[in-house]
């Protein structure tokens, strides 16, 4: 209970953080934590499976593209305040409140037939997992078709 | 812990983000927030019900997200590579000024 009440609130903090930081490094690392502590509230919560998928897609692949992102952009020279920081703090800490308040029991409240993951994946969504198979491959001709062009144009 | 209350505080966190921020990279970062805010409640709910749908739901959205990640990223730094802007609202000055037919068809209606 303490431990998942402890990556609840870690979670708020990084979130508003994320948000409030003004240099993006800074941001996209406050994100990465966040990210690292919702895996660890899957592990919490038995889903090992969706906690490894957050930690390679959500903590990892975001971050750097992120960070690729900010490296071949503009940066921006704007320093945090400690007043924005503190200001930061204050949010953040008003809105744990409603997390910490909210707090009822997590026990399985439905018996439902074991499913396996495999079986989920492979026989009860087939289909969108070869869609999502489309999705990706989209997504890749999408991103060399915009860089393409990009570098035709100079 | 209600999940639901921590997963609609880190929505609303992302939401208030990505209104506020003018900056590419920081929307992208509130839109990563939304995302994983949405994918909590499959997991959350998996679990509860003592599922493994919601994790493979997850995993699905999870993939899905990063392919969004990674096309509004490419579409930044083509933005940026074209117009050397990174802040939305500079994006405005590719409005088409109104032509002068234009205006009067817009008074008669």
């Amino acid at each position: 209970m303490w431990l998942e009440t402890v990556l609840a609130i870690g979670m708020v903090v990084s979130a508003v953080f994320a948000i409030y930081l003004k240099e993006t490094v800074s941001s996209v690392l406050s994100l990465s934590t966040m990210m690292i502590l919702l895996s660890l509230l899957y592990f919490s919560l038995d889903a090992p499976f969706a906690a490894i998928f957050q930690l390679a897609l959500g903590t990892g692949t975001a971050a750097i593209f992120l960070l690729a992102g900010d490296t071949l952009t503009k940066k921006s020279n704007e320093k945090t305040s400690t007043k924005t920081m503190l200001l930061g703090l204050v949010v953040s800490a008003f809105l744990c409140v409603p997390v910490l308040l909210g707090t009822v029991t997590t026990q399985s409240f439905i018996q439902s037939v074991e499913l396996s993951l495999s079986s989920a994946l492979w026989d009860l969504r087939a289909i969108d997992v070869l869609a999502q198979g489309l999705v990706v491959l989209t997504a890749a001709l999408g991103v060399v078709i915009l860089l393409k062009e990009e570098r035709r144009r100079k | 812990m209600d999940y639901i209350i921590l997963s609609a505080t880190i929505l609303a966190i992302g939401i208030v983000g990505l209104v506020t921020k003018h900056d590419l990279i920081k929307m992208l970062i509130a839109i990563e927030m939304i995302t994983a805010a949405a994918t909590m409640n499959f997991v959350v709910f998996g679990s509860l019900m003592n599922d493994s749908l919601g994790q493979a739901f997850s995993i699905l959205a999870l993939s899905v997200d990063a392919c969004v990640t990674s096309v509004a990223l490419a579409l930044a730094i083509s933005i940026f590579k074209r117009l050397n802007i990174r802040d939305v609202r500079d994006l405005s000055e590719l409005k088409e000024e109104p032509t002068e037919q234009e205006c009067q068809t817009g008074e008669e209606n």
